[in-house]
């Protein structure tokens, strides 16, 4: 087993990502759990920025620890009387954790055998593109361009810009008071 | 559209679906969920006919061979060759009869549902009817002999059945139900060994029963273009598709090739016949088989004590739909019988010859149905004539205006028994000394003056008199027409005598209908009420004369789907014979009736004059003081009359010559052989008491606790089963997403089996 | 390709009937900004308008009467404009048609009158015809995606009750975690692929069914992951669960058209996923492909518990979740039989007939459900149909042919859908899901006839009211339940062109 910098790094960025989601699980205060998430997804930010793939890690980081985790620690801190867990296992760990071991073998039995296709197939592999001229320099550029190309992605990015319309419209109408009752009840 | 011939097992599945319901839960639905599972399953049929046939027209009359899914590989003897598929034929013919069938049907049985009303074995009634639907609808859907063959034997079991319905009933009419229950079986017998026969041979002929097999088209030559045209058209229509077809042909095919050829040998072992001979053979044999279920001479007997049966099944299996069969058969073995014209005459002549006998003798009936039975006898005998000179569409015709008005007319009698039983009963309520045992509700003598006390059986009695008696516009007077003028064409134009033995013979029966149908209404609703029961009748449920009116207007109308050609402004307005063309697609010898304006009023005036014979034979005065028929009284008229209503002896020369003596010979091989070796030792010793202890032992535990509780049990173990289910629902997110996870997990196990046989190294 | 796109390399022409309904979406939400409160009628009679255009449109390419645009692909194969995406607008338009009509009078009574209900409507509507129209599967997520999102808000739309807040948290915390799944799926399949468009997916598994790759493992899991997203959304058994509850809380007007909407969206995706692009998925030599076995015995599991459990059911809108579910294992049916290569279209025809038929008879008998319903979102009891055929005959004579239609009587259109579907089982060689098919069928009667016998043969107190965009919807749901039963030809005739057939 020989080892390069960058599987050193990779070793690392798995550590924090499967460690922050281990303390994830085991935290007993639910407001720890939070931060040990937000961890977690550095990890795996980390991971892209291995991977070659700064944009994603940049949108991971923007997106997942800069909004989705706060948003989660927001709601956790307005509800504070389920931040203490009693216990750290439920009624259902065996299960879950069985389904959890069933997945994991799952995965890696049908993704191990098409390791050796993908040119993967020991622990001192590169994990960088093998070619560096294979990496596209600007990928955002080619994302950006791939979004708006009638032959690539413009019709998904279209439809979920409808999407988030009709999302916000929902968004919207969930949180507005209902005029109609209270109208009703000026009338009266 | 193709698909929707794939709908034609489900025509006899819903019935036997039906009698399935009726048998096992018959008692638990009640006498009303009986009638709707048994009128239910009736209508659907009929609707999925009418799809059927909707789905002939647009496909242009297109014959479809359809597997039945599960039977596909009914009789498969692979040593020797043979394969004789469940296949439903669906072609303008099979279509036409399943309309007849299940529409008539449909309206019989909701007729039942109030003429059965309060029997005790309500439910038995229609497990009997649905299961008779069953098997008829073999008989005419079936793409083989063996098919007809077993509906064949399956209408008649039904018939049996039916006709002891009432086995049990007191003073001694229980036994005659029950005598000529088996009287029907054992006449169907004989005819049906001629079947058997005629089966057999067709087999050993033609290596199949196919009428055609799948993909394949009749060979057609019009004789309907030109009466003179070759036989045999140089090119066969068609023939793409007959090539097309890989192993032999079927049957019909098969002997038109084999006829065209010439010279083709039968080998039966020792020996070797010709080709038409052979066809001549077969179609005799059929022709037996047609005496005994059309109820033709020499076999007929059995019809007129069949009507012991409750009434619907009198309509539906002995006038308008099982003895039919018979001419269905030769309708669909038309290519044989037009090969064979010496079976053709001899059909020919036993069908006037039927036609008129039978309509002699009901002139001197008193029994209202059994004037109606010999009615239905004679209008078979109109039919078998019909194909016996080559008038397949005419017969076919006939068959369906028939069934329309010759059901009505039963159905009609029904309702004029239960009126005269309804005021029979009432009388001998009111006046409690009032007795007369002699009284019958089916005597005529009994009757007159029902028209004004049920005025709805009268009108719809008489559409259907008039129909039968061959009155323009009704029905009857197409349909009976066209065979006329199809006999003396024959006649003239082929220069055969069957076309003038038939003609003649067939013309005097028509005055005959005339005369006994206007006879029948004179004593039944004209003049005065002769008995106190027929002056309290009263008009049945709205049950019974619903259908009545049904049928009623459709002896008015169903005459119109094949107007002749010629025929003024009808012609034009209705298009000419359309029920023929629609036949022609399947029956290759129909052909279309000209319109012979001379002929028409000829029968049409013979008809008016013979029923104004009758009005003033049983006129108003005469029927006042009716005691004996004013024919038997007549000197002129006393020995026909007397020969008529006698039945022309012919159940007495059966008995004298055939019967006594094959019981004398009977008894002897009873005495002997079955009581003293059979009976007292093997049946006793051997079988009956260890059978008895099984018996008693298979009643008590088995047929009360399990046959019994089953049907219930059945009901709750559902519902234990599915509350059990809901119990599971219970409202929580995370149960559900936990379901949604093993949901997942067990898609995945699906889905991966491959991989887990390989790990497992299976 | 030249770098700059320019609007005829779209083929918009081609997405007409969509192109037209996304924009007028947008363009009715403002609109509706301007309309008063007391006058939503006219949004609501503004959003039939567009749906009306769009059906029209969406009907004139399938009746052949004209065909737009330049070929079958638009968006560079992202959006496939053939018969079978022609068929699904149809049905969803007419869906949507008849959701406008029902829920006018139901959102006054309910005093939720408010024009975003026509809009989420529209949206949603957008969605299910994406999904039919998917050439890819990125579109299909998105579509799914604004398929879901706007019903999760219209099922909470009757806001201040808690059974309709409920159903809503329900049907999107469920949904989000099997959208979860459905990702999933898509990320695998890409991973044994290296693509995500079903033309390339097709080529794809071709190849590595040639070579017997071992990536087919992947690929398989991929399928079944997809399989658990769409099975959630088209109610399958085992992801049904919560269908009963959100169809109990969601308004009743926003059921009658998600109980078909997404059951449409949902197998028009299935069947562009698995019977076009996976069809040649045969392992191990076989002739149908590997996911076949996986979906039928879905389909068995989902006939046979739903038809069990909607026995035992009391409550109308219950006993109608627990029925759509068992129709969502007909139609798998389909999808499964879809897995017979040379049965592939015929099974996809299938599908198409039967969604048909059902949109008609599932509309037509919430609506029914609406019409008993009081304001306060009670009287769903089956006992509150007691005595309807004196009450209201009409009602009650549309409600036993919605009824004859779920059970697939004969003369209906529920049993032309049954009929093609079973006769695609027994061609694809799947007799023992045709079997368990009927035989659920037979005691799937039980329960919709015994809603017959209540309305008929049992006296009670039935208070339907039926306004008039009420009246509307169910007699047109009633006239097409019957006249597609009747001419089944309607019905094969629409279907006949649709073929989804890759290569060669």
């Amino acid at each position: 087993m020989e080892l390069t910098a960058e599987s050193i790094v990779f070793l690392i960025m798995s550590a924090i990502t499967l460690g922050g989601g281990l303390l994830v699980v085991s935290a007993r205060n639910l407001f720890h759990a939070g931060l040990y998430l937000m961890v977690s997804l550095l990890g795996v930010a980390g991971l892209f920025v291995l991977l070659s793939a700064p944009f994603l890690a940049g949108v991971q980081v923007v997106v997942y620890i800069g909004a989705i985790a706060i948003l989660i620690i927001l709601a956790i801190m307005l509800t504070p009387s389920v931040t203490q867990l009693p216990a750290i296992f439920n009624r259902q760990w065996a299960f879950n954790l069985a389904l959890a071991a069933f997945f994991f073998v799952l995965l890696v039995s049908v993704v191990s055998p098409i390791m050796g296709e993908l040119g993967v197939d020991a622990w001192n592999a590169d994990f960088t593109q093998k070619n560096p001229a294979d990496v596209p320099a600007d990928s955002i550029v080619n994302l950006g361009k791939d979004l708006v190309d009638p032959d690539k992605y413009m019709l998904p990015f279209e439809v979920a810009s409808v999407l988030l319309m009709a999302a916000l419209i929902g968004a919207v109408l969930l949180v507005s008071p209902d005029k109609a009752k209270a109208d009703e009840g000026g009338e009266d | 559209m193709d698909n929707f011939f794939d709908l034609v097992p489900l025509v006899v599945m819903i019935p036997l679906v039906g009698l399935l319901i009726n048998l096992f839960a018959g008692r638990q639905l009640g006498e009303r969920g009986v009638s709707i599972v048994a009128v239910g399953a009736s209508g659907m049929s009929f609707v999925i006919a009418v799809l059927l046939w909707i789905a002939q027209v647009n496909t242009g009359y297109e014959a479809a061979v359809i597997d039945m899914p599960i039977l596909s590989d009914w009789i498969v003897i692979p040593s020797a060759n043979v394969t004789i598929p469940w296949a439903f034929r669906v072609d303008t013919l099979s279509v036409t009869m399943m309309l007849v069938v299940t529409g008539v049907g449909t309206l019989i049985h909701i007729y039942a549902v109030g003429y059965m009303h309060g029997d005790e074995r309500f439910p038995r009634f229609f497990v009997y009817m649905n299961l008779f639907l069953v098997f008829m609808l073999i008989l005419v859907t079936g793409n083989n002999f063996l098919m007809m063959f077993v509906g064949w034997e399956g209408v008649g079991l039904c018939s049996y059945l039916l006709i002891g319905f009432w086995f049990d009933k007191p003073g001694g009419v229980g036994w005659k139900n029950s005598d000529a229950a088996r009287k029907a079986l054992i006449v169907n017998r004989v005819g049906d060994f001629g079947l058997v026969l005629g089966v057999l041979i067709t087999f050993w002929t033609f290596g199949t029963l196919d009428y055609y097999r799948e993909g394949e088209a009749p060979i057609a030559h019009h004789a309907a273009t030109d009466a003179e045209a070759p036989l045999f058209a140089p090119t066969l229509p068609g023939e793409e598709e007959t090539h097309a077809v890989s192993g032999p042909l079927g049957v019909f095919n098969q002997a038109e090739l084999w006829l065209e050829e010439g010279g083709h040998q039968v080998n039966f072992g020792m020996v070797s016949l010709s080709f038409e001979t052979t066809l001549t053979v077969i179609t005799l044999l059929f022709l037996l088989g047609v005496t005994g279920k059309s109820a033709q001479i020499p076999l007929f007997v059995w019809l007129p004590d069949a009507m012991a049966g409750p009434t619907p099944v009198s309509a539906l299996i002995h006038a308008a739909t099982m003895v039919t069969a018979g001419v269905y058969m030769m309708v669909r073995a038309n290519v044989f019988y037009h090969a064979a014209e010496f079976s053709s005459f001899v059909v020919a002549v036993i069908g006037a010859t039927t036609a008129l006998v039978a309509g002699f003798i009901a002139v001197g009936q008193w029994d209202i149905k059994r004037v109606l039975a010999y009615s239905t006898v004679s209008q078979l005998g109109f039919m078998v004539a019909a194909v016996g000179v080559g008038a397949y569409a005419a017969a076919m015709f006939h068959l369906v205006t028939h069934a329309c008005f010759k059901a009505l007319l039963f159905l009609a009698s029904g309702s004029v028994i239960h009126g005269m039983e309804h005021g029979h009963h009432h009388v001998s309520h009111g006046h409690s000394g009032h007795h007369d045992d002699d009284f019958d509700p089916q005597d005529m003598r009994f009757m007159g003056g029902l028209k004004e006390r049920m005025p709805v059986t009268y009108w719809t009695y008489l559409f259907g008199t008039l129909a039968l008696a061959g009155i323009i516009p009704f029905a009857g007077f197409w349909s009976k027409d066209e065979i006329l003028l199809d006999s003396l064409k024959t006649g003239v134009d082929k220069g055969l005598l069957s076309g003038y033995v038939g003609f003649v013979l067939l013309v005097v029966a028509a005055a005959f209908t005339a005369f006994y149908m206007w006879r029948q209404v004179s004593l039944v609703f004209l003049g005065k009420p002769r008995h106190a029961a027929a002056a309290h009748a009263e008009e049945s449920s709205r049950l019974m004369t619903w259908p009545l009116i049904v049928l009623a207007v459709l002896s008015l109308l169903i005459g119109f789907i094949n107007v002749p050609s010629g025929f003024p402004i009808l012609g034009w307005l209705l298009g000419e014979h359309q029920f023929t063309s629609f036949l022609e697609h399947s029956v290759t010898y129909a052909h279309a009736g000209t319109f012979s304006f001379l002929l028409a009023t000829f029968a049409v005036l013979l008809a008016l004059g013979a029923i104004y014979l009758a009005r003033s034979v049983y006129s108003d005065r005469v029927l006042a003081t009716l005691r004996e028929d004013p024919l038997a009284i007549n000197p002129r008229t006393q020995r026909a009359f007397a020969l008529s209503s006698a039945k022309l002896y012919w159940d007495e020369f059966y008995f004298k010559y055939l019967i006594y003596p094959y019981r004398n010979a009977a008894y002897w091989l009873a005495e002997q052989l079955d009581w003293r070796f059979w009976h007292d030792y093997v049946h006793e010793r051997l079988l009956r008491d260890p059978f008895n202890a099984a018996t008693r032992a298979l009643s008590g535990r088995v047929d009360k606790q399990v046959i019994d509780h089953s049907f219930d049990g059945l009901g709750h173990a559902t519902r234990r089963i599915a509350s059990r289910l809901r119990r599971i629902q219970t409202g929580y997110v995370h149960i559900y997403t936990m379901s949604v996870l093993f949901g997942a997990l067990l898609v995945m196990i699906l889905i991966l089996l491959p991989l887990i046989r390989d790990w497992l190294g299976l | 390709m030249s770098g700059v796109p320019s609007l005829s390399d779209l083929n918009l022409a081609a997405t007409l009937p969509v192109s037209f309904l996304a924009l007028y979406a947008c363009l009715l939400m403002i609109v509706d900004l301007f309309v008063p409160r007391t006058r939503k009628h006219i949004t609501a009679g503004l959003t039939m308008l567009g749906l009306g255009i769009a059906l029209v449109l969406a009907l004139l390419p399938l009746a052949g009467a004209a065909r737009f645009g330049d070929g079958e692909r638009a968006f560079g194969g992202m959006y496939i404009a053939d018969s079978f995406s022609d068929g699904v607008n149809v049905i969803v338009l007419i869906t949507a048609l008849l959701g406008v009509m029902v829920a006018y009078n139901y959102l006054d009574r309910i005093q939720r009158q408010r024009g975003e209900y026509y809009s989420l409507l529209l949206f949603t509507t957008l969605g299910v015809m994406m999904m039919g129209a998917a050439g890819d599967l990125v579109v299909v997520f998105v579509a799914l995606e604004l398929l879901s999102i706007p019903l999760y808000i219209l099922s909470g739309f009757r806001r201040p009750q808690e059974a309709s807040e409920e159903s809503a948290l329900k049907y999107f915390i469920l949904g989000a975690f099997a959208s979860g799944f459905l990702v999933y799926g898509i990320a695998l399949i890409y991973g044994a692929t290296g693509v995500t468009d079903f033309e390339g997916i097709w080529a794809a598994v071709e190849e590595i069914v040639a070579e017997d790759a071992s990536s087919k493992y992947l690929l398989l899991v991929g399928a079944g992951l997809l399989l658990v997203g769409l099975g959630f959304k088209v109610a399958a058994v085992p992801f049904h669960m919560w269908t009963p509850d959100v169809y109990q809380g969601a308004p009743t007007s926003v059921v009658a058209y998600m109980s078909v909407a997404a059951k449409v969206g949902g197998f028009a995706a299935l069947v562009r996923v698995l019977g076009s692009g996976m069809v040649n998925f045969a392992l191990d030599g076989g002739l149908v492909a590997a996911w076949q076995d996986t979906v039928w015995l879905i389909a068995a599991l989902t006939m046979i518990l739903g038809n069990f459990v909607a026995i035992v059911q009391s409550d109308l809108k219950r006993l109608l979740a627990y029925s759509s579910i068992a129709h969502a294992g007909y139609m798998l049916i389909g999808v499964a039989a879809a897995g017979s290569a040379p049965v592939a279209d015929e099974a996809a025809r299938a599908v198409i007939m039967y969604l048909m038929a059902y949109a008609f008879t599932n509309v037509g008998a919430f609506a029914v459900v609406i019409a008993v319903e009081r304001d306060d979102a009670s009287n769903t009891g089956l006992e509150s149909m007691r005595g309807l055929a004196v009450k209201q005959p009409l009602l009650a004579a549309s409600m036993a042919i919605f009824m004859f239609s779920l059970t697939g009587i004969p003369l209906t259109a529920g049993f032309i859908g049954k009929w093609f579907v079973f006769k695609a089982a027994i061609a694809a060689d799947l007799i023992p899901v045709a079997v368990v098919g009927v035989l659920t069928s037979l005691i799937s009667a039980f329960y919709y006839l015994r809603i017959v016998w209540y309305m008929y043969f049992e006296s009670g107190e039935s208070e339907a009211h039926v306004p008039v965009p009420l009246a509307w919807a169910i007699s047109i749901a009633a006239v097409g339940t019957l006249l597609l039963g009747i001419f089944p030809y309607l019905l094969s005739d629409m279907t006949h062109k649709i073929t989804l057939a890759f290569g060669p």
